[in-house]
């Protein structure tokens, strides 16, 4: 298997296998955390599963564009750490605050969020250039929310910067990200682990890597209220879509999901092997029913 | 109203006893019902339940959430649905209007007056006379049928189910939107808004055993732009909202198989917590929507006749 770095080549069509369509990857939001996907990518190319479709929400969709770029996951690992530090949202927006104070004087609009997003620009520039959905070796899926109709949008074709800015627009962070004139925000608040999308697109085996949002110890303010708020709202969320799916594809879609003793905060890139080594894990200990469902499927 | 048989359990989900017979005393099909999370819009329950009324066909079990407790509350007690009408018009007035200020400087200055879980900006203290005008000192033991009430546990994000105790405590708990109304304890734990965990709950009709159930719910539709904090805050967990009530419905739903009715009130316009001079409408749009799903009804309870 070529392992290395420059393993893409525009020239390279999109790989037709044998089996395709049938194993997906999908990698839910989840902040830093979604880097486990790197190591359960690791561990299915060590056992030799293609992956034949990736779809990522929120950060996933960070992990999930290096994977279908054809990178390797060591290089994927050294690029997210270098995407993700903790200055990316050190930039308050400052009239963000006076225009939540006082709407009518400094004008309140739908494009409002609290930190400044043009080193986030910046620095996915730098990783993902100008490349679009057209140069991916594996196809590739990424999840967004219609911030006025509030449906789930899937998007499939364009700059990745574009739709992978949209997918991780977190409400009041950062301003939602205008995508073929429509106004999107986190793929998380449509559906945290969008199995429904791999599922829609053919896979016949789907392999989940979902993430609870953490719970507040103690809430302090009214903002970690709405934190806590968000976070039940969005686990029950995915609760019931991923049970919903999981019932409406029977029993091909294979939920991984890491173990962390340690704790791990917004911006712990530091974690990042450690989180890997626990995604890595956990498909390990899913490889041999994957490998059975595998055995079952017929070939597309 | 027949009373059907008393299968639920005590305390809260934990001490629930299984479902329960899967016929009424007289042999008859159960049927469940179901009222899910919509602030006002639940005054649509009204409207339902005059339909229900006029056919004879009587409700065997009570589901509400948020503001759907009161009519799911209001039916297994076997109020009267005329004089419930009556209540409802009036009584949705001036309820989240006075501000809590002690509470807005705890919010705005967390530091100097302390914030914490019992913050909420409205005060609480006409929505509390309402609730005990409506059920004084009732508790779940006084409802004539199996009722249940929806809550979400603000710690844990768990989905709760109030089967005991004070009536107008259980309401309080699951109308407690949050950072609005503040959070309400109940059986030692600190409760919010069901709408935040099971907007509309059919899993404890299911769990209860109904042969049919009778599932009203109310989606929020995102609308006009949004020109304040406040706005954006609404706008996101209505988003949110709408997708967990069709994500559990859906699930329910196909693990239910069809005997899930919805029956959704459709006013083509979006109704907000004040817009109470809606109401004679909304009761209206339940009743429609209710008339529309007899027809199937009417079939399913003769399929499950014995």
């Amino acid at each position: 298997m070529d392992t290395s770095s420059v393993a893409r080549d525009p020239s390279l069509p999109h790989a037709p296998r044998a089996t395709r369509g049938r194993v997906a990857l999908v990698i839910g939001s989840g902040s830093v955390k979604c880097a486990a996907a790197l190591g359960a990518y690791r561990a299915l190319q060590r056992e030799g599963i293609d992956v034949d479709m990736v779809v990522g929400c929120s950060a996933g969709s960070l992990f999930a564009s290096v994977m279908a770029l054809g990178y390797d996951p060591e290089t994927c690992a050294r690029m997210a750490s270098g995407l993700w530090t903790k200055d990316l949202t050190s930039q308050p927006d400052r009239r963000a605050l006076l225009r939540a104070a006082f709407p009518r004087l400094f004008g309140f609009d739908a494009h409002w969020g609290l930190r400044n997003d043009a080193r986030i620009m910046r620095r996915m520039e730098e990783t993902y250039g100008d490349r679009t959905f057209a140069d991916a070796r594996i196809p590739l899926f990424i999840t967004a929310t219609d911030f006025h109709t509030g449906e789930q949008v899937v998007l499939r074709s364009g700059r990745l910067v574009d739709a992978i800015r949209a997918s991780i627009a977190i409400p009041f962070a950062f301003r939602p990200h205008e995508v073929d004139g429509r106004l999107l925000i986190d793929g998380f608040m449509s559906d945290p682990l969008p199995v429904g999308v791999a599922i829609r697109e053919g896979a016949n085996v789907i392999v989940a890597i979902g993430f609870e949002s953490p719970y507040q110890s103690r809430v302090t303010s009214a903002g970690r209220f709405a934190f806590q708020l968000s976070s039940i709202m969005t686990n029950n969320l995915l609760k019931a879509s991923f049970a919903f799916h999981g019932l409406a594809h029977h029993s091909e879609v294979i939920a991984v999901i890491p173990r962390f003793e340690q704790r791990i905060r917004l911006f712990d890139t530091a974690k990042m092997p450690y989180i890997i080594d626990e995604g890595e894990r956990a498909m390990t200990e899913q490889v041999p029913y994957l490998r059975r469902l595998l055995a079952a499927v017929p070939a597309a | 109203m027949t009373a059907g048989p008393r299968t639920g359990g005590a305390g809260l989900a934990a001490g629930y006893a299984g479902p329960g017979p899967a016929r009424g005393r007289d042999g008859r099909p159960r049927v469940g019902l179901v009222i899910g999370s919509g602030g006002v819009k639940c005054a649509a329950a009204i409207g339902l339940w005059k339909v229900l009324a006029r056919e004879g066909i009587a409700v065997d079990a009570a589901v509400g959430c948020s503001g759907g407790s009161v009519y799911a509350a209001a039916i297994a007690l076997g109020f009267d649905v005329g004089e419930s009408e009556r209540r409802t018009l009036v009584m949705w007035r001036d309820l989240f209007t006075r501000l809590h200020y002690r509470s807005l400087l705890r919010a705005l200055m967390p530091r100097l007056f302390g914030f914490d879980e019992g913050v909420g900006l409205i005060d609480d203290r006409r929505v509390r006379l309402v609730l005990r005008e409506l059920f004084g000192d009732a508790t779940f033991a006084d409802a004539r049928v199996p009722l249940f009430i929806a809550a979400t546990d603000v710690a844990t994000g768990e989905k709760v189910t109030i089967t005991e105790g004070r009536l107008a405590d259980a309401v309080r708990a699951s109308i407690a939107l949050p950072l609005l109304l503040r959070p309400w304890p109940v059986g030692g734990r600190l409760l919010v808004d069901g709408g935040a965990s099971n907007p509309l709950p059919v899993d404890v009709a299911i769990r209860e055993g109904c042969d049919a159930i009778l599932a009203m719910g109310f989606e929020n539709h995102p609308h006009g732009p949004v020109r304040s904090f406040a706005g954006a805050v609404g706008r996101t967990t209505t988003i949110v909202q709408n997708h967990l009530l069709r994500a559990t419905f859906a699930f329910y739903n196909i693990a239910h198989h069809a005997e899930v009715v919805p029956v959704i009130p459709t006013l083509g316009r979006s109704i907000g917590l004040t817009d109470v001079h809606e109401i004679p409408a909304l009761i209206e749009a339940g009743a429609r929507a209710m008339e529309e799903q007899l027809p199937y009804l009417r079939r399913l309870l003769a399929a499950t006749a014995t």
